[in-house]
């Protein structure tokens, strides 16, 4: 297989990504065909996908045990503002995906750069590492982490579980920003080059600035991650200020008992900031850039 | 040449929507210290490798080969494990529901997250709120839609079961009957899978130029044609990746079944993962519990390695 | 920012430090450094030695628990002691990671089996110098009949017992009025009530063994022992395919043919199991013996526990769990650590007198206060099951040792359990199946 077939290849598995694609001028009245009938099946479908979200909406709202309110309620939002440290475990959650988010991003972005750009024997086996390592399953990993992590004062200390995020995401956004790349013509650098600019120059000034849709299914992708996990940060954390939303979601399953309503108003609140996210952010996501970055080595 | 393989030809080539077509990589030479950059560039990303991913791996990796617990590695016992490990019928018995749980993990949310993105990629009233609604279940955390899936199913009270027996399917049990409890686990996968896989798709369709489309039909091709000739190998190379991303995501996914089934009834919904986990953390036996979980990556790093020489040859033709 | 406690406001800090560097050090991370302090107890110059205690029971317990650790004012040159509460959930490898780090506790409570299985890796303080100096102070005495021998284990007492769970059998008064017969007091009994019950459409054996639901092991095993047979020999040998276990499986699995069990509890969790009581579905079963609180709104009342049956074989019996308290090698003063616990034991009385949802009290002291004696059902647990409940070492000893660990919520129980419950094996082949399992397992820990 040649350098070109594979280049080839790849972009066009990530055109779509590419900033100068605008598929959507480009549509033509075929699309208002049917369009009504498209409309009655996603509606349909998406009822159906979505009734346990509603369900948990709807657990939310209802009154706890001993609670003298009837019908729908909001007080176990109160219950969980009143008597929980949510508005830390909020805040930590918040810090913990940005920090991590930030983080991969900056290491996976020059990284990829590295994968996109340099073909040698020696970086396509470190592409290979990447992706084993990506394979092992977190649960055999935690304990080697902790003892490795206590003895560097990181266990119940939030940049520690960032570490442990980072290294989670790193393959999958080196990936995904590789494939970016390779999206973007070498011949733009090579213009910069006769410029006058340095590597780092014109990874910074060509490079970066036309990676932005890519930046941001990376930057979600790590959201996303370290947003949800709890098998690593209730084993990390042990200070309930220090817990993050998905430990936070742990305390009320008691040894004989669960509190649903909180746990479901928990959760409620935890659903909120990704959504918000991807409703802003809907059209720049797409995962389908990891594929070209896999594909070429 | 026909007007079908024409345009397929042109999107092939991503004239279609990325417009630039074909780029021929021409080495010209980087400016001095260009390497020393390309390695600094590098070494971030090498040294959290080397502290977060590799000391594990090698510590796992002593674990597997001695008789030990969580909290000593204990002596040396060669290929003990995993010679207990893989005469285990258990093993077997695991391995097989793996395979269940992930062709169907990966194909299930695979066709559902293509129909859709297909749907959605025309015009459709709303379809900016469906996107986000239809993202919701890879959004919601597992702790969570584990419990609401427990809320719809589980006792005969529930509104799922509650529905059937309207149905005319009096006392289904969804979790209680072990091919039952497979269906449900393998459903309940494709759920939070098949957003995942409508991005995916979505942006593979992105790249396909509608005006092929066009081209076929005024060619007299059908719909279904047009999306085996056309659409199809446009999009193989994105399908064969997210295929191996989801098989990845599939065969090391603990948290949706340990949370909905516990691996029960009868084992019936162990997978290795789990039964890994459960060797481990239940069975406080690390040295058999790490060989599965080694044996497994084994076969998931040789499973992808096949796909990926599948996504090469996608790129030769 | 007047933090009293250097533990968490150390760490924070460092943090904020570790953000600064990544060049993210917000507005808003610079407010997260005004926290409230989550140990206490910092009087005097020395070190908190670390008591990790469990959510035994609802928040209230939480910060009741918490009070009172944090209340305590050690002698001078002793170390006074600072709390955290750890999740139950993934705490096997919360404490085996940290034990392996040496970052774990002076003391903690955990699973009922984990003191002896860092027992056998050298990782525990033995309690026999504290339970000593109980002698003089009244406390020894004031254990419950049987109780701390439980912990006794060859080299001394692994630990001292905490509180206690219980299966015990419950019934709705209601509903077996309705359906019009008397509380079992033998197996026949049992199986008349589940006959009645199944001919109101209700089950008369509620039981649960899904995710993370481990009460229908325990209550097969309460069979085993309530016919005076169970699953270890006095040499801490697997025994379970006997004529008694045989006996007691046989009556389940009848249980299982003539409808009695509910065919959804195999996938069951608590919750569930708990909305079938609440739905009048389940009127009879075995549970915790806190079953009657945790349901509560109009069917808690409802709720009473019964006596314990007469079996074939005449005996009584069921199984019960003395969770406990450890002491650990890693500790920065072992002296502290047992005075400390003195101090806790004397203190921990209201934990059992006001609401907290924890199980039930190893102190005779505490069953006879006026706050614990306003549950009816907990005093008959206490009175009635307590004398005759055995630990999993059951028949062949009282002692727990290492190996109980190969059957406490253990893939091999589970499958058991469910293969029992689904109705499909013999007595014979469940027993001999879990046998081998376990006498491997048990091999396997050397």
């Amino acid at each position: 297989m040649t350098d070109t077939s594979m280049r080839t290849g790849l972009q066009q598995g990530v055109s779509a990504q590419s900033p100068t694609a605008a598929p959507t001028r480009r549509r033509r009245p075929l699309d208002e065909r049917g369009k009504w009938w498209r409309f009655v099946v996603v509606l349909i479908v998406t009822i159906i996908a979505i009734v346990p979200i509603v369900s948990v909406l709807y657990l939310s709202l209802q009154p706890g045990l001993g609670s003298s309110a009837t019908g729908l309620t909001l007080e176990n939002f109160g219950l969980v503002f009143s008597q929980t440290q949510i508005s830390y475990w909020l805040e930590n959650s918040l810090l913990v995906t940005l920090v991590t988010v930030v983080i991969s991003v900056a290491v996976a972005a020059p990284a990829g750069y590295v994968l996109s750009r340099v073909r040698s024997r020696l970086v396509s086996s470190y592409s290979l590492v990447l992706f084993v390592v990506q394979s092992l399953p977190v649960v055999t990993a935690v304990i080697p982490l902790f003892i490795l992590f206590s003895g560097l004062g990181l266990v119940d200390n939030l940049g520690g579980v960032i570490i442990v995020y980072v290294g989670s995401t790193l393959s999958v956004a080196t990936w995904m920003l590789a494939a970016y790349y390779d999206s973007i013509p070498i011949s733009l650098e090579e213009a910069a080059w006769m410029d006058g600019l340095s590597v780092f120059g014109s990874f910074l000034r060509v490079v970066l600035r036309n990676s932005l849709p890519g930046i941001l299914s990376t930057a979600i992708f790590s959201f996303l991650l370290s947003w949800n996990d709890y098998l690593v940060a209730v084993v990390f954390l042990r200070s309930d200020v220090n817990y993050t939303l998905p430990v936070g979601l742990e305390t009320f399953f008691q040894q004989n008992a669960t509190n649903w309503g909180l746990v479901m108003a928990v959760a409620v609140i935890m659903m909120l900031p990704p959504v918000i996210l991807f409703a802003a952010l809907n059209k720049y996501f797409s995962v389908g850039g990891i594929g070209g970055a896999l594909a070429g080595r | 040449m026909s007007a079908v393989s024409e345009g397929i030809e042109r999107a092939r080539r991503g004239v279609g929507a990325g417009g630039s077509g074909r780029t021929t990589p021409r080495r010209r030479r980087r400016p001095t210290g260009g390497g020393l950059t390309l390695l600094l560039f590098a070494l971030p990303s090498l040294i959290l490798l080397l502290l977060i991913n590799l000391y594990p791996l090698v510590y796992a990796a002593m674990q597997s080969v001695r008789s030990g617990n969580l909290i000593n590695l204990g002596p040396f016992v060669g290929l003990a494990n995993y010679r207990n490990v893989l005469t285990d019928p258990d093993f077997w018995h695991s391995a097989l529901f793996t395979l269940i749980f992930t062709v169907t993990g990966v194909f299930g949310s695979w066709a559902v997250g293509l129909a859709l993105a297909m749907l959605l990629r025309g015009k459709v009233p709303a379809g900016g709120v469906f996107k986000v609604l239809l993202l919701l279940p890879w959004v919601v955390p597992v702790v969570v839609s584990a419990t609401s899936w427990n809320w719809l199913v589980a006792t005969p009270q529930s509104p799922l079961p509650e529905f059937f027996s309207l149905l005319g399917f009096d006392n289904v049990l969804f979790l209680s009957d072990p091919t039952l409890a497979k269906i449900v686990v393998c459903v309940f996968k494709v759920w939070i899978s098949f957003p995942f896989m409508m991005m995916m798709m979505s942006s593979a369709l992105t790249a396909v130029d509608v005006n092929v489309y066009e081209a076929a039909k005024v060619d007299g091709a059908t719909g279904w044609q047009s999306f085996r000739s056309i659409t199809m190998p446009l999009i193989s190379r994105s399908t064969y990746i997210s295929w191996i991303l989801m098989t990845i995501f599939c065969v090391n996914d603990f948290p949706t079944i340990y949370l909905l089934t516990g691996g029960g009834p009868t084992n019936a919904t162990t997978s290795l993962v789990v039964l890994a986990y459960r060797t481990v953390f239940q069975d406080f036996q690390t040295g058999p519990g790490v060989a599965i979980a080694f044996l497994m990556t084994a076969v998931l790093v040789i499973v992808s390695v096949v796909l990926y020489r599948q996504i090469a040859k996608v790129n030769i033709e | 920012m007047a933090a009293p406690n250097p533990r968490p406001a150390l760490s924070r800090r460092g943090f904020l430090g570790f953000a600064g560097a990544a060049g993210i050090a917000t507005a808003g991370v610079l407010t997260g450094c005004n926290r409230a302090a989550s140990t206490g107890g910092s009087s005097g110059g020395e070190k908190p030695l670390k008591f990790w205690n469990m959510p035994w029971g609802n928040t209230q317990f939480t910060t009741l628990d918490k009070k009172i650790t944090t209340s305590y004012k050690p002698a001078s040159g002793l170390n006074p002691a600072s709390y955290q509460t750890i999740q139950w959930a993934n705490f096997t490898q919360t404490f085996a990671s940290a034990v392996a780090s040496n970052t774990g506790p002076a003391v903690s409570s955990g699973g009922g089996t984990q003191a002896f299985q860092f027992e056998a890796q050298g990782k525990i303080a033995y309690a026999d110098d504290l339970l000593n100096s109980w002698k003089s102070n009244g406390l020894y005495d004031d254990f419950l009949p049987g109780l701390i021998d439980t912990m006794k284990v060859d080299k001394g007492y692994a630990a001292i017992p905490y509180n206690l769970d219980m299966r015990v059998l419950w019934y709705n008064t209601k509903l077996l009025d309705q359906a019009g017969v008397e509380p079992p007091k033998t197996w026949d009994d049992f199986d008349k009530v589940c006959a009645a019950l199944k001919q109101k459409g209700i089950y008369g054996y509620g039981t649960m063994a899904g995710a993370g639901a481990y009460t229908g092991s325990h209550t097969l095993v309460s069979w085993m022992i309530n016919n005076g047979g169970g699953l270890f020999n006095a040499g801490h040998e697997p025994e379970m395919v006997t004529d008694v276990n045989i006996e007691a499986i046989n009556f389940v699995l009848d249980c299982v043919k003539k409808g009695y069990v509910d065919p959804h509890s195999v996938s069951y969790t608590s919750d569930n199991a708990q909305s079938q009581w609440k739905a009048h579905k389940f009127g009879m079963g075995f549970d915790t013996a806190g079953l009657a609180n945790n349901i509560g709104g109009t069917v808690g009342p409802e709720l009473t526990i019964g006596s314990p049956l007469t079996s074939p074989s005449g005996k009584k019996g069921a199984l019960y769990f003395p969770n406990n308290i450890m002491m650990y090698t890693n500790t920065p003063n072992q002296k502290s650590s047992e005075a400390f616990l003195t101090y806790y034991y004397k203190n921990m009385a209201p934990l059992w007198t006001s609401n907290t949802g924890i199980g039930l009290p190893p102190l005779k002291s505490i069953t006879e206060k006026t706050g614990f004696r306003k549950d009816k059902n907990a005093v008959k647990a206490i009175e009635e099951w307590q004398p005759i409940s055995k630990t999993w070492a059951a028949p062949g000893s009282n002692s727990l040792f290492l190996g109980v660990t190969t059957v406490d919520g253990t893939p091999a129980m589970d499958t058991f359990t469910q293969s029992i419950l689904g109705g499909k094996v013999t007595a014979k082949q469940a027993l001999s199946t879990l046998q081998d399992t376990v006498a491997k397992a048990i091999k396997a820990q050397g």
